[in-house]
């Protein structure tokens, strides 16, 4: 391709011209650019949250509390993993957010105070807000698995499911495999961050042996789930790609992993031994700490909110957004912890804070979500998901969305089909960083 | 009999209505559009057509195609079937009264020389660079991204998938094989 870093800047630049589509946007010195907005957590919802309160309303006062200056994306993590791209490619700073005019503060939030409407940060400071987007994503429970611990995560056997070192930690272990050695990828029970992430991350393992001859390297997948997202698009695609080298255990068949040893790199189920050459434990999650200390999480660890507004259903003015919630058309249709959902979650508060500053009723909130995986070169797949208010109602809409369909009247379709959407799913990556973060 | 006529004809008034009610909220409807195609129709991503400031006409009928499936779409018909005609018409007339922003993107003279040449069969309808279309059925195309137009041309060239436009089909396959990479080169290197 011809484009390169110039071009990408000059169209950032033109992406950037202002045009005023906002009814709601308000003059200077009015309730809504005298309200104190903040924004917790630099994440795609968060980032993205922090972008849109400038596009609608260039006046409003928006502070933004991140722990990092640099930004590091899951999505495409798996990809870098097996070789293509750098780790740079992922990533984004946050001055395309200063330029908009966010207050961009490095730093944790350590404690909210819901009722005072106070927000504490590590390095001293406090924030007074009146509305907060709170965009925590994940922590982990490393008790899930017994023997795991964060210390391991963070040196010999890193989850790698926050990108950024871990990310490039298990690459240096995929890189040291030899032929014949097993990558095992233990499964959290869901819901967990990218439903199709671990199954994309045994595809890219497996293309990076089958890139390099190691044709007896196996990938173990030991998943304490009965099924998964995208199921048969991933099983026809292993099947194509890599016949004999991706094996799933489900759940009901002793998959759940409660235990692990190091020393022999042995994961354990109740009833199996997994053993790996290299281990990639996933533990279980939950809400991001800040989340549950404020007390927003129900008892499985995750944010319920009002599902048309985003805004937490136990604290008023805060409006939780991203992997941290519990949202879609429960219990069947559940929206996805996915970058697209979070950043659809983050416009959708906005539009909500934005009205109510406004004194107007919310607007009719939409909500999109296509997540793309890859599974080997010039074979890729989504899925799509449309939310929308009927009767009143967050609703799922059957006629649209779903899996990319596995199969297709004819062999030159099925090639087209797959080898559009793993090259559209740089087109997403690319538009959807700059959404949130230029 | 003359409350059935009565409700229809409320129903009619209604359904007359709805694309006014679409049009209140329809930016954002059309904020979703941004993750995958930039904000106001820019694209950054270059398997990402730029759709601001195209043809309204264009818009519409591509969006309705896909929804009722008279046109191949490996994502987007997915989406489209969850939004009503009046929502799709309310889209297609705001982001068509955004500003066309070509994004220039250089490449090999040889390259575009080669695609200058291959493009003639282009002219007619989309102007010697891609930028004077001669019907609002028509896409503007210079310094629209190269890899979005060629991976275009592909389904073009591809029977198996159902495809609406049978002169941009036939012309599309009329073309060399070697020379499909560098005609999208080309109208994605001018600026106008």
């Amino acid at each position: 391709m011809s484009f390169n870093r110039r071009d990408f800047i000059k169209t950032i630049g033109a992406s950037s011209i202002f045009v005023p589509v906002s009814a709601l946007a308000a003059p200077s010195g009015s309730t809504s650019s005298k309200a104190r907005i903040v924004v917790i957590g630099g994440g795609f919802g968060g980032a993205t949250a922090a972008k849109y309160f400038k596009v609608v309303d260039p006046s409003l006062n928006v502070t933004l509390v991140e722990r990092q200056p640099v930004y590091t994306s899951c999505p495409l993590s798996n990809e870098f993993m097996s070789g293509h791209g750098t780790l740079e490619d992922l990533q984004s700073g946050y001055d395309g957010l200063k330029k908009r005019g966010v207050n961009v503060i490095f730093d944790d939030a350590v404690s909210i105070d819901p009722t005072k409407k106070t927000v504490k940060l590590k390095g001293g400071k406090s924030l007074s807000y009146d509305y907060m987007v709170l965009s925590p994503g994940i922590d982990f429970n490393f008790s899930g698995v017994e023997g795991y611990t964060e210390a391991m995560a963070n040196t010999t056997h890193p989850h790698a499911w926050k990108a950024g070192p871990q990310t490039v930690a298990l690459k240096k272990q995929l890189e040291g495999m030899k032929d014949g050695q097993t990558f095992l990828i233990s499964v959290p029970p869901g819901p967990f961050r990218c439903p199709p992430g671990p199954y994309e991350r045994a595809s890219q393992v497996a293309s990076y042996f089958k890139s390099r001859g190691m044709m007896k390297s196996k990938v173990l997948i030991a998943d304490a789930n009965d099924s998964f997202s995208k199921k048969g698009l991933f099983e026809q695609a292993w099947k194509r790609h890599y016949p004999g080298m991706i094996e799933w255990v489900a759940g009901a068949a002793g998959g759940k992993v409660v235990k692990f040893n190091a020393k022999n790199n042995t994961a354990s189920s109740d009833f199996n031994d997994f053993k790996g050459d290299v281990v990639n434990i996933i533990p279980p999650h939950h809400a991001g700490n800040i989340a549950k200390s404020t007390g927003l999480t129900n008892d499985k660890g995750w944010c319920t909110v009002d599902m048309l507004t985003m805004e937490s259903t136990v604290h008023q003015d805060i409006y939780v957004v991203g992997d941290s919630t519990v949202h879609g058309e429960l219990p069947v249709y559940g929206a996805p912890k996915s970058a697209h959902m979070a950043a659809t979650q983050a416009k959708v508060a906005v539009g909500a804070i934005v009205a109510k500053l406004n004194g107007a009723p919310a607007p009719e909130p939409f909500f999109v979500n296509t997540c793309y995986s890859v599974a080997e070169k010039n074979w890729g797949f989504s899925v799509v998901h449309i939310y929308r208010k009927k009767d009143g109602k967050l609703v799922y809409i059957t006629d649209a969305g779903g899996i990319s369909p596995i199969n297709m009247d004819d062999e030159a379709q099925l090639v087209l089909q797959r080898k559009l959407e793993s090259e559209y799913v740089h087109g997403w990556f690319k538009n959807i960083m700059a959404d949130a973060f230029a | 009999m003359k409350k059935a006529v009565l409700f229809v004809m409320t129903a009619a008034s209604l359904i007359a209505a709805s694309p006014v009610l679409a049009m209140d909220n329809v930016k954002d409807l059309a904020s979703t559009c941004n993750a995958c195609h930039g904000l106001n129709g820019v694209s950054v991503g270059p398997t990402m057509p730029s759709i601001g400031g195209l043809p309204e006409l264009y818009l519409k009928n591509v969006m309705l195609q896909w929804k009722n499936g008279d046109r191949y779409s490996a994502t987007m018909g997915r989406h489209f079937k969850g939004y009503s005609d009046a929502e799709i018409a309310a889209l297609a007339t705001y982001f068509s009264k955004m500003p066309y922003v070509p994004v220039v993107q250089k490449a090999d003279a040889k390259v575009v020389a080669q695609g200058k040449d291959a493009s003639e069969r282009c002219e007619t309808c989309h102007g010697a660079t891609g930028s004077e279309p001669d019907d609002n059925e028509t896409p503007k195309i210079n310094g629209q991204w190269a890899q979005y137009m060629h991976l275009e041309m592909l389904k073009y060239r591809n029977d198996a998938v159902k495809m609406p436009h049978r002169k941009m089909r036939g012309n599309i396959k009329k073309l060399e094989e070697a020379d499909v990479e560098a005609v999208a080169k080309f109208f994605a290197a001018q600026p106008k």
